[in-house]
């Protein structure tokens, strides 16, 4: 118990991250340690976290976990007494990893599959923001085929290709009310691709200590054809020309990772990381219909975001009751906002944000590992009048995700 | 076991987290230093909710007076009762609706016919020679807080017997039109029951039934008449210590009525089809001194304003002169007639006049310490800028613009909505409670078929 205080008091200095719509869920392990990694050599999943660490893997991976997240937050119009909430829905990000290299050799290959861009969010169609949006699903797939070699016993490094499939869903309410009333209604939907690549170095150089440097690009993802569906009243459809499609570009920024790892004993593993967000890419979300009409203007959306920093921390403790199947972790940390002051739209009610996880590891079988993970994210309240829309009131949001995965290694 | 109890503490844990959503306190609210247990609302057809050309349930439902009390009832506001049309007469007076646009993209209307709440038409005498035809509608009886009478004007709120001449005002009263039992003048109507709010908005009629008309058929009120008859009943709507809030009247270039035909449009329509014309012609007033009745044949400018209601398909039609048949507002010798536009000078006239019955109502309030809702400001600046609000982009225009309904003088829900929250913004301070505001995007605006 006191080891297990101890495990707690320390994981809470460091403070956590996940920013804007990034979407820090890409392994059991180390979403139960505070999100940590690029620091570690833990499993297949420093594909992900750290493409220089691969290589220093003592064995080959195949895993696959998933992470369903409920967002859920509330908005309060400023001057009014109303409160409106995001419906439960739950978004599944998930990650696969697979790791092969000969015992011997000094190179590993590796790919991943991971979603580390997303967000589901729906306000439904009666709520006071509604012509600004009504749902969001935003999803963004990596497959990153990696490669990595061990120069040294200490030094590794590692470099991968991204591709990146993105898919998008958005409504919004169109304010032209028709006979009975009702709203008119923008469906934009549809799906695209960009690239990237990722590198990292990993060094060891002391017995209880670990370093990694990981760097993951820009990915603009491009929608090129997507559907634009508008509802509306019959004697105004000559004004939204139907079929139609739009263009957009989405650019999904890229993060610059540092962590650490230290050892003090074979029971106890400690980690902390901090990463750098390049959100200031994201200007602004645009949507090029293919016909525009009098009515129906491409739309630009300013959202100017800002660079931002996650700080985080973790630790493993393996062996409770001596009973060395079974891993506890705990972390958390702190991660600063990337929509400025004025900019905040009720897709991602950004904000100042801590979070807090907890972890389980199994290992059901001497090449099988179990992990469990939960999260839970505390976005602070943020009171905001968009600029673009005036639309005014606080924001509040938690967010939940358990997880699951599991490893087979040998 | 002792897994066992990991496990299980580890879900319990999961579990409770997982349960709480995110609490947002909302300011806490509060009726400051006004009394709402009794709101009266005071005034004409935008206080009854009047819309679209009528008077009907929707719009009874969704007038200001009735969205300001719903959130009055947040911070101890007593019931509101509205004068409502039945479900079986929902139509009420019948109203305007959108039935398409033609091929150039104007708008096609069409009347209600059906539902509505009529009961006939009385011929009732003005004097021992005239008499004028007064619609009414069915009676209401029963609780009144809502007491807005289409149509009124400030002067006539102190009519004896304006029950006879209004079927608005008549389908509240006990007797039936003509009768002398109707002879209670308005403004002791509203005031007989006791209250401890008020919302005044009389005093738009004075200008705006002289200006819809083209400056035809109707007179602005006297200025002096104007002031003594504001003084009046203010005195009487505060005469037992209640509080209130009175606004503003809006400067009539500032609704679609007027801005929806232009004239630089309506010759672009005529030069279509006879490119050879240059200038349309109008019988127009020669001074913008109201005393003067003088008018004279001109070219039509920028400057005058065209009603709404104005028939385009007239313009060219043949009309028989001394000099032979001429197309009608092509020449000077066939004017658009005066009551078609609000000219130049009538303009101004009417402009001067609002002022000046702002300026009395501004003097007035503050004497007595209500608040003021400054409409006039306010629609003035939509006029020019717009407003966003919920992402919604909101203006003066006609059909489009998202505030007005298609009479181009009432609002749509969505704009009663807005004016409501303006009234509980000038309550709010002047009183220092916190009404809350109502959402904009909770209410609609023109519907389309």
């Amino acid at each position: 118990m006191r080891k297990l205080l101890l495990l707690l008091f320390m994981a809470s200095p460091f403070m956590v991250s996940a920013q804007g719509f990034q979407v820090n869920l890409a392994g059991q392990k180390q979403i139960g340690m505070g999100h940590t990694g690029t620091g570690l050599v833990q499993d297949g999943a420093a594909v992900f976290f750290n493409p220089g660490a691969v290589a220093m893997l003592p064995q080959n991976y195949v895993q696959a976990g998933t992470s369903p997240l409920l967002f859920k937050s509330v908005f309060n119009g400023t001057g009014t007494t109303n409160e409106y909430r995001t419906a439960n829905k739950i978004a599944t990000p998930f990650e696969g990893y697979a790791v092969y290299g000969p015992k011997s050799a000094p190179w590993k290959v590796g790919l991943g599959v991971y979603t580390p861009f997303g967000g589901l969010t729906d306000w439904g169609s009666n709520w006071q923001g509604k012509y600004v949006l009504e749902s969001l699903n935003l999803k963004s797939i990596y497959f990153q085929p990696t490669l990595s070699y061990k120069i040294t016993n200490y030094l590794s490094i590692g470099a991968g290709f991204v591709y990146d499939r993105g898919i998008v869903d958005l409504k919004r309410a169109i304010p032209l009310a028709d006979a009975n009333g009702q709203d008119g209604q923008a469906k934009l939907s549809g799906s695209g691709h960009g690239y990237g690549w990722n590198a990292g170095i990993f060094l060891k150089p002391l017995e209880k200590l670990s370093i990694g440097v990981s760097y993951r690009s820009k990915v603009t993802t491009t929608i090129s054809k997507g559907d634009a569906i508008f509802t509306i009243p019959s004697s105004l459809q000559a004004m939204f020309p139907q079929p139609n499609t739009f263009y957009a570009s989405i650019p999904l920024p890229a993060t610059t990772s540092v962590g650490l790892g230290y050892y003090p004993n074979k029971q106890w593993t400690i980690a902390a990381d901090a990463s750098f967000v390049n959100w200031s890419v994201y200007k602004s979300l645009d949507f090029d219909y293919a016909n525009n009409t009098s009515v129906l203007a491409d739309t630009h959306s300013p959202r100017d975001y800002k660079n931002a920093v996650s700080l985080r921390g973790g630790a493993e403790y393996k062996g409770i009751n001596n009973l060395s199947k079974w891993a506890i972790r705990a972390g958390g940390g702190y991660t600063s906002a990337a929509a400025q002051a004025g900019y905040v739209t009720p897709e991602v009610p950004d904000a100042k944000r801590y979070y807090l996880t907890a972890g389980l590891g199994y290992k059901a079988a001497s090449h099988l590992d179990i992990d469990f993970s939960f999260e839970y994210e505390h976005l602070f309240s943020r009171t905001q009048t968009n600029m673009e829309s005036n639309l005014s009131g606080t924001f509040k949001s938690n967010v939940y995700i358990p997880g699951i995965s599991l490893a087979y290694h040998w | 076991m002792n897994k066992l109890k990991h496990i299980l503490i580890l879900t319990a844990g999961i579990a409770g987290l997982a349960a709480c959503k995110p609490e947002i306190k909302t300011p806490a609210v509060s009726r400051g230093s006004a009394d709402f247990t009794r709101y009266i609302a005071v005034g004409n057809s935008l206080t009854s909710g009047y819309a679209d050309g009528g008077l009907y349930l929707e719009g009874q439902l969704n007038s200001f007076p009735s969205i300001i009390a719903q959130q009055m009832q947040q911070v101890g506001g007593g019931a509101f009762v509205q004068p409502l049309f039945t479900e079986g007469q929902s139509n009420g007076s019948g109203y305007l609706k959108l039935t398409g646009f033609n091929s150039s993209g104007l708008p096609i209307l069409d009347t209600v016919k059906d539902k509505l709440a009529i009961r006939g038409i009385v011929s009732v005498p003005t004097n021992a020679t005239t008499a004028i035809k007064v619609t009414t509608y069915t009676k209401y009886t029963g609780d009144i807080n809502n007491y807005g009478v289409p149509g009124i004007k400030l002067t006539t709120a102190f009519l004896a017997g304006y029950g006879n001449l209004n079927g608005y005002y008549e389908r509240m009263l006990p007797g039936e039109a003509p009768s002398a039992s109707n002879s209670t003048a308005y403004i002791d109507f509203v005031t007989a029951k006791p209250f401890t709010f008020f919302s005044n908005f009389l005093g738009n009629n004075d200008a705006l039934s002289y200006a819809t008309n083209g400056g035809v058929g109707d007179v602005l009120t006297d200025k002096n008449t104007f002031a003594t008859l504001y003084n009046q009943a203010i005195a009487k709507l505060t005469a037992t210590g209640a509080k209130g809030v009175v606004a503003t009247i809006p400067d009539v270039t500032a609704i679609p009525y007027f801005n929806a035909v232009t004239p630089a449009a309506l010759l672009a329509g005529v030069q279509k089809s006879a490119p050879t014309v240059t200038s349309l012609f109008v019988n127009a007033k020669s001074s913008a001194d109201a005393t003067s009745t003088t008018y004279a044949v001109r070219e039509l400018t920028n400057s005058d304003y065209m009603v709404l209601t104005f028939p385009t398909a007239k313009l060219g039609t043949l009309v028989s002169t001394p000099y032979g048949n001429l197309p009608y507002g092509l020449t000077k010798y066939t004017p658009i007639d005066n009551q078609y536009v609000l000219d130049q000078n009538e303009v101004a006239m009417t402009q001067d006049y609002v002022n000046a019955y702002n300026t009395t109502i501004k003097t007035v309030a503050a004497s007595k310490s209500l608040a003021v809702c400054d409409i006039y400001s306010f629609f003035n600046s939509i006029k020019k800028n717009g407003l966003t609000e919920d992402g919604i982009f909101l203006n003066a225009g006609y059909i489009t613009g998202g505030l007005f309904s298609l009479d181009g003088v009432h609002l749509t829900p969505r704009g009663y909505a807005v004016v409501a929250n303006e009234f509980i913004k000038a309550i709010n301070t002047q009183y220092g409670s916190t009404i809350p505001k109502v959402s904009v995007s909770q209410y609609r605006a023109v519907k389309f078929p």
